[in-house]
C-alpha cells in the first residue's frame, strides 16, 4: 500500500536518478579511449548525449568510433578480463540499469553475463552488435553456436558500425545523421586497414603462415587474411588442455618449422611454454612471439586502445614473429 | 630424446604426476588411518588463497612464487583447523568443513577481484583450481619430483612414530609420545602433497590423490608398510594410466583422468580384494549358508 502511493514512487525514482549520475561520474577503469574520455570530470548534466554501456573494450570502443563526443561510453569489462569466465557483481548490475542504451558483443562471448542481459533487454534499449551479423559469414562451432570474435575480421566487423549507429539513433534521434555518417566514416577506416593488413600477412612466407596460440580467438583473423590458425585450448578459455592436443601440436610445430608461437594478453601462456620445451627437445627452437590481443583491447597507455591500434599491433607480432624476426 | 617412444611432453608430465601421485598416497596412507581424510580438502582450498595473495603480494606469476604462496595458505588453513577445534569445541568435520568454506570464499574473493582492482594480468589463475597437468614442463616435474622424494623420505624415518599416531593417537599419548607435534608433521606433509599435486592435478583433484589410494590400499592388507607402499604404487599407477590416457586422444584433460584411472583402481579394490572385497565376502557369506 505505501510503496503504490505516488511520493514513494517519485522517490524511488529520484533515488535511481542519483544513483545512475553517480555511476555515470564514476572513473571508469581502462576505458578512458582516445575519444569521449574523462567522464568523471564532466558533471552529469553537461552531458548531453546519451550514456551507453559496453561490455567489452572491443565494444566500447566501436561505441565510441561511431558515436563521437556526444556519447559518455563507459565499460563493464576492464582491459586485460577474460569475458568468458567473467562473473557479473551486483554493482554490474546497478551500472546496467542505470545506462540509456547497452551494447554487448553476443554470440555467447559474455559467457555468465548474457543470462542477466538477456533480462535486460526487455526492459531497455540494448542491442548484441555480433548477434545481427548474417548468419552465413559467422564460423559454426558446433550445436548452433558461433565462434564470438568477429572484430579480428575488420570486413565483419564494420557491418557492426551501422548497428550502433541505428541503436543509437533510437535513442537520440536528435543526433541520428551524425551516428550514421560516422559510421559509414568509420567503415571505410576499416576497409583500407584491412587492405593495408592484407599486404603485411602476404610478406610472410605462405608455408609459415601458421598463427599457433593458447587458445583459437583468432578463426575469423585466419579466415580473412588465409592465416592457418591452430589453438591450444578451445575457444572458450574454460577448458584444460589435453596432454594429446600439445604433443599434436608440438608435431605441427616441428614439421612444419614454424618459427615463433603466440601468447594472450587474456589468457594464461603455460601451455605455450610446454609447447616451446616439447619442442626444443625435438631439436626446433621456437619463439615467442610477441602478445597478442585477443579478447581485450589493450589498456589505457599500451598504443593498442582502438581495435584499429589492436588489430595493427597484432599484424605487426605475427608478422614479426612468423618471419623469425621476433625478439628473443 | 624420446624414451619407451613416447613424446618429449607424455614423458615429462608422466614423471611429475606420477612422483607426486606416489607420494600423495603414502602420505595420505597416515591420514586416512587418522581419521582425518579431509584435511587434505582444507588445505587444497586454502591454496587459492595463497595463489591469489603470492600474486597480490609480489606481482609475479611464475609457478614457485604462486606454490610458495599456497603452501604458506594451506599451512595457515591447518593452523586455523587445529585452533577451531581446540577452542572452540566444534567437532572435527564441522571445523573441517568451516576451514574449507571461508578459506574457497575468500580465495574465490581475491581471484574474481583481482582484475577489477587493476591487476589485468591475474588472467588464469583460476586454472589453479583445474591444474594444467598437460602444460607442466621439465622444471616443473622435477620441482615435483624433488617434493615428492621429500615427504617420502620423512614418512619413512618418522615410519614408527607416524604409524603410532595415525594407528592409536591416545595410546600413543598415554605412553608419552609427543602426539601433537607428529600430528602436526602429518598434517604438514599432507600440506605439501596437496601443493605439490596443485599444478599436477588442480586443488579440487588433488584431495582425491590423497584420499583415493590409501582407502583403495586398505582393502588389500593389515600392515602399516605394505600399506603405504600399496597406496603409493596405486597413486602412481593411476597417474601413469591417466597421462596415458589423455596423451592418446584429442581434447581429454589430464588431472582428471589421473582421478579417474584412481576411482578405477578403487573399484577394483572393493570388488577383488582377498578377505575385504566384495566377491571374498559373498563367498564366505556362501560358505556359512552351505
Amino acid at each position: 500500500m505505501l510503496i503504490d502511493s505516488p511520493q514513494i514512487g517519485r522517490l524511488f525514482r529520484l533515488a535511481r536518478r542519483a544513483i545512475a549520475c553517480l555511476v555515470a561520474a564514476l572513473p571508469t577503469m581502462g576505458c578512458s579511449g582516445p575519444s569521449g574520455d574523462a567522464p568523471a570530470a564532466r558533471p552529469f548534466e553537461a552531458a548531453a548525449g546519451p550514456r551507453v554501456l559496453a561490455t567489452t573494450t572491443v565494444v566500447a570502443d566501436l561505441v565510441r568510433q561511431v558515436g563521437g563526443d556526444r556519447v559518455t561510453v563507459s565499460c563493464l569489462m576492464a582491459a586485460g578480463i577474460d569475458p568468458h569466465s567473467y562473473k557479473p557483481t551486483p554493482r554490474d548490475a546497478d551500472r546496467l540499469s542505470a545506462a540509456d542504451l547497452v551494447v554487448a558483443s553476443g554470440l555467447h562471448l559474455e559467457g555468465r553475463l548474457a543470462a542477466i542481459l538477456e533480462r535486460l533487454g526487455r526492459t531497455k534499449p540494448f542491442v548484441a552488435v555480433a548477434d545481427q551479423l548474417p548468419a552465413d559469414r559467422l564460423i559454426a562451432v558446433g550445436g548452433g553456436l558461433h565462434d564470438p570474435h568477429v572484430w579480428f575480421d575488420p570486413q565483419l566487423w564494420m557491418l557492426c558500425a551501422p548497428v550502433v549507429a541505428e541503436a543509437l539513433a533510437k535513442v537520440d534521434p536528435a543526433a541520428a545523421d551524425d551516428y550514421r555518417s560516422r559510421a559509414r566514416e568509420y567503415a571505410g577506416r576499416l576497409a583500407a586497414l584491412d587492405e593495408r593488413l592484407r599486404g603485411e600477412i602476404e610478406s610472410i612466407p605462405a608455408d609459415h603462415r601458421v598463427l599457433v596460440t593458447a587458445h583459437d580467438a583468432f578463426r575469423y583473423f585466419g579466415r580473412a587474411y588465409a592465416v592457418e590458425v591452430v589453438g591450444v585450448q578451445g575457444t572458450s578459455t574454460e577448458s584444460e588442455a589435453g596432454l594429446g592436443d600439445i604433443n599434436r601440436l608440438v608435431d605441427l610445430v616441428v614439421t612444419r618449422g614454424i618459427p615463433a608461437v603466440f601468447v594472450e594478453t587474456s589468457v594464461s601462456d603455460r601451455n605455450v611454454a610446454a609447447l616451446q620445451e616439447g619442442a626444443r627437445a625435438r631439436g626446433h627452437e621456437v619463439a615467442l612471439g610477441g602478445r597478442l590481443y585477443s579478447d581485450s583491447l589493450g589498456g589505457p597507455g599500451s598504443g593498442a586502445e582502438t581495435l584499429e591500434a589492436t588489430l595493427a599491433a597484432n599484424v605487426a607480432a605475427i608478422v614479426a614473429g612468423l618471419k623469425g624476426e621476433a625478439p628473443r | 630424446m624420446t624414451l619407451l617412444g613416447l613424446p618429449y611432453n607424455t614423458l615429462v608430465v608422466a614423471v611429475g604426476v606420477a612422483a607426486v601421485g606416489f607420494a600423495a598416497g603414502v602420505v595420505g596412507s597416515l591420514c586416512v588411518l587418522r581419521k582425518r581424510s579431509l584435511v587434505g580438502d582444507a588445505a587444497a582450498h586454502a591454496t587459492l588463497v595463497g595463489v591469489a595473495g603470492a600474486f597480490l603480494a609480489t606481482g609475479r606469476r611464475d609457478l614457485a612464487t604462486l606454490l610458495v604462496g599456497a603452501l604458506s595458505a594451506a599451512i595457515a588453513g591447518l593452523a586455523a583447523l587445529l585452533l577451531v577445534r581446540r577452542f572452540t569445541r566444534t567437532r572435527d568435520d564441522a571445523a573441517t568443513a568451516i576451514v574449507i568454506g571461508v578459506s574457497f570464499g575468500l580465495g574465490i574473493t581475491l581471484v574474481s577481484g583481482l582484475p577489477a582492482w587493476g591487476y589485468a594480468n591475474s588472467a588464469g589463475l583460476e586454472q589453479f583450481l583445474l591444474g594444467h597437468t598437460a602444460a607442466l614442463t621439465a622444471a616443473d616435474a622435477m620441482l615435483l619430483t624433488g617434493v615428492a622424494c621429500f615427504a617420502t623420505v620423512v614418512v619413512t624415518l618418522l615410519f614408527k612414530e607416524t604409524t603410532l599416531v595415525a594407528f592409536d593417537a591416545a595410546f600413543a599419548a598415554a605412553t608419552g609420545w609427543p602426539v601433537l607435534l607428529i600430528d602436526a608433521v602429518i598434517v604438514g606433509l599432507v600440506a605439501v602433497m596437496v601443493v605439490a599435486g596443485l599444478p599436477a592435478v588442480g586443488a579440487v583433484l588433488v584431495t582425491a590423490l590423497v584420499v583415493i589410494p590409501p582407502v583403495a590400499a586398505r582393502a588389500w592388507t593389515d600392515r602399516m608398510s605394505t600399506m603405504l607402499l600399496l597406496a603409493g604404487t596405486m597413486g602412481l599407477v593411476a597417474a601413469v594410466v591417466g597421462v596415458l590416457v589423455s596423451a592418446a586422444w584429442p581434447r581429454l584433460a589430464t588431472g582428471p583422468l589421473v582421478v579417474l584411472a584412481a576411482a578405477a583402481i578403487f573399484g577394483i579394490s572393493f570388488i577383488a580384494a582377498p578377505k575385504r572385497g566384495w566377491i571374498a565376502r559373498r563367498l564366505r557369506d556362501a560358505a556359512r549358508n552351505a
